[in-house]
């Protein structure tokens, strides 16, 4: 259980709280690249970390985030046009460029200078990989671009969707961290998702469910060990990195694309989930590349034209009952991603954490709750950098291993925990 | 197959912050029998400070001796922070959780023992290692087999956050 005041305390992102303070000392993804594909494209509608904004591609190819309403009568500039080096209000034409600055009063004399002394909050949007990356926080503090293996790598090895997910971003993050579940909800998934079947290690995984965990501490946020029995003398260890705030990478399989997560606050009721998947030493396949649009492995399908669910609580996420029934997956609910998302939305907008039950196999969970409640108070009160911030944390790996039964995983993974070019990843 | 319409009766109003407010309100747990256990002097100073705190009923001890070492009947002797002496086998009656705990550069001898005895009467294990670098080897090691979590962390305060969260 947890406290209701540090529930509060870790679950509310909206402006002024110090969640919302933390999460903008860190790079975050704001949108993907897909979203604004050209120059002069359509702007998009963004909410993070409950503010309204709006993002837009200007004609130089320059990426600009900013308050989403016109200065002048609080109109929408979705409703805008976006020409020539800016985005116009579609109401009474005030311009503006990608800083936010307004360019144009059109009815006010040019030589008045009015429109110099307009200007929307901005925030900077740069592309690294598949993804437009935003940091709110204070510009004289902000940190070197991040350096997370699957935005780094050469387009043709990775691949990112998102999700919208209607629920807290902790309850969310806390389903990355919480090992102890993929033996069972996702049981059918190892067997049938094409981007997860077909390795050694799922016969471990499948054979002993009710693994051991180890978890320990790690610069940027946690390394979570689960073990299994291997053969005689050796554990099965999948290991799980967490990296402050909200990253998470799950354990290969044999040469499968690594995959992983990133939350996002949209507001208190909602976030976003980026998922990516990314193989370090060769391109994608091509049926990798649609397997994953087709919504496997961690990824989704959508109701068309939107990054939302096809299996949404509107529709009960299309429950199966034969399929379960017929054991094809656990829970009755198809995919992985929504076979998450499906219970974590199922838990409420922001779980009660004050009545829940856990046990010690949660300790990933309760160690990533203390650790992030540590680094709210230190930044609030002695304004402390939190883990995560330095780019050499992002520089992690999730690992799939066979150790002797005396070795300590960490150990023994420390180079298979680290994100090294051109270097395979770690996988049984 | 078919698909039915679940609209009215779907999570899409049953996950709803109102909807919350109609979760049935009761304590949906009875308390549970925490046992607390340092395997070592310092880690016995360290329960000792966190015992003063507010808690469910858990018992803050440390091992001292093994009372049998037989594989079938394991047994060592405990004693809680006002002194008092007890037997791990007693402690153990009616207990739901163990959690043992050890510091960076000790040999916990007692976390054998502990853990078989919780294996034998299938009560939950965890087992942490207060420190860090390469010192924390010889309690990792001997922790490993005994815990089915078995948490290292530098940070004291953790240890509290813990308890707190397993309701001890």
């Amino acid at each position: 259980m947890l406290r209701q005041e540090v529930n509060e305390l870790l679950t509310q992102t909206g402006p002024g709280t110090p969640m919302a303070e933390l999460f903008r000392q860190y790079w975050i993804p704001a949108l993907l690249a897909e979203e604004l594909p050209e120059n002069d494209c359509p702007q998009v509608r963004v909410k993070l970390l409950s503010e309204r904004l709006i993002a837009f591609r200007d004609s130089e190819g320059r990426y600009g985030l900013m308050d989403e309403f016109c200065a002048h009568r609080g109109v929408s500039l979705w409703f805008g046009r976006n020409e020539e080096s800016g985005l116009r209000c579609a109401y009474h034409g005030w311009k503006y460029d990608v800083t936010g600055q307004c360019i144009d009063v059109p009815s006010e004399p040019a030589e008045s200078g009015f429109n110099a002394k307009i200007k929307l909050a901005s925030y900077p949007l740069v592309k690294v990989g598949d993804v437009l990356w935003t940091h709110m926080g204070d510009p004289e503090a902000r940190p070197p671009l991040p350096e997370w293996e699957f935005a780094r790598l050469p387009s043709e090895q990775t691949f990112t969707s998102k999700r919208w997910e209607e629920c807290n971003w902790l309850q969310a993050l806390e389903g990355g961290i919480d090992s102890s579940h993929v033996s069972w909800l996702h049981s059918g998934g190892l067997m049938n998702d094409p981007l997860f079947r077909g390795s050694k290690g799922n016969e471990y995984n499948l054979a002993d469910r009710r693994p051991f965990f180890e978890v320990v501490d790690s610069d940027g946020g946690l390394f979570i060990g689960a073990r299994r029995e291997a053969e005689e003398g050796h554990y099965y260890w999948r290991i799980t990195p967490w990296v402050m705030p909200s990253f998470t990478m799950i354990p290969p399989r044999a040469d499968h694309p690594v995959h992983g997560h990133f939350w996002v606050p949209i507001d208190d009721e909602n976030c976003w989930v980026y998922s990516y998947d990314y193989h370090p030493t060769r391109a994608l396949s091509g049926d990798e590349v649609q397997a994953m649009k087709d919504g496997h492995g961690v990824h989704c399908e959508y109701v068309p034209g939107t990054y939302r669910p096809l299996q949404n609580k509107d529709n009960d996420y299309l429950m199966d009952r034969d399929s379960q029934k017929r054991g094809e997956n656990f829970s009755g609910i198809r995919g992985i991603a929504m076979q998450d998302a499906s219970l974590q939305e199922s838990m409420g907008p922001i779980v009660d954490r004050t009545k829940e039950n856990l046990v010690s196999t949660d300790n990933g969970i309760i160690m990533a709750r203390q650790k992030l409640k540590k680094a709210v108070i230190a930044l609030r009160d002695k304004g402390e950098t939190p883990p995560g911030v330095d780019p050499a944390h992002h520089r992690v790996r999730s690992a799939s291993v066979v150790l002797p039964k005396d070795a300590a995983f960490i150990d023994a993974s420390r180079e298979a925990l680290t994100a090294v070019p051109g270097v395979k990843q770690t996988s049984v | 197959m078919d698909r039915r319409p679940t609209l009215l009766s779907s999570c899409a109003r049953a996950a709803t912050a109102a909807e919350a407010r109609f979760r049935v309100n009761y304590p949906n747990s009875r308390t549970r029998a925490s046992r607390i256990v340092a395997l070592d002097p310092d880690a016995a100073s360290m329960v000792g400070r966190i015992a003063g705190q507010a808690w469910n009923g858990a018992h803050f001890l440390s091992y001292q001796e093994t009372s049998s070492a037989d594989p079938l009947d394991p047994d060592a002797i405990l004693r809680s922070a006002d002194g008092t002496e007890s037997r791990l086998s007693d402690e153990l009656d009616g207990a739901d959780v163990a959690v043992m705990i050890a510091t960076a550069g000790r040999v916990p001898e007692g976390a054998a023992i502990i853990g078989r005895a919780c294996s034998i009467r299938g009560i939950m294990t965890a087992g942490l290692v207060m420190g860090d670098g390469n010192a924390l080897d010889d309690a990792v090691t001997a922790l490993r087999p005994y815990a089915s979590v078995l948490v290292v962390s530098p940070d004291e305060d953790y240890v509290p956050q813990m308890l707190v969260a397993l309701r001890a």
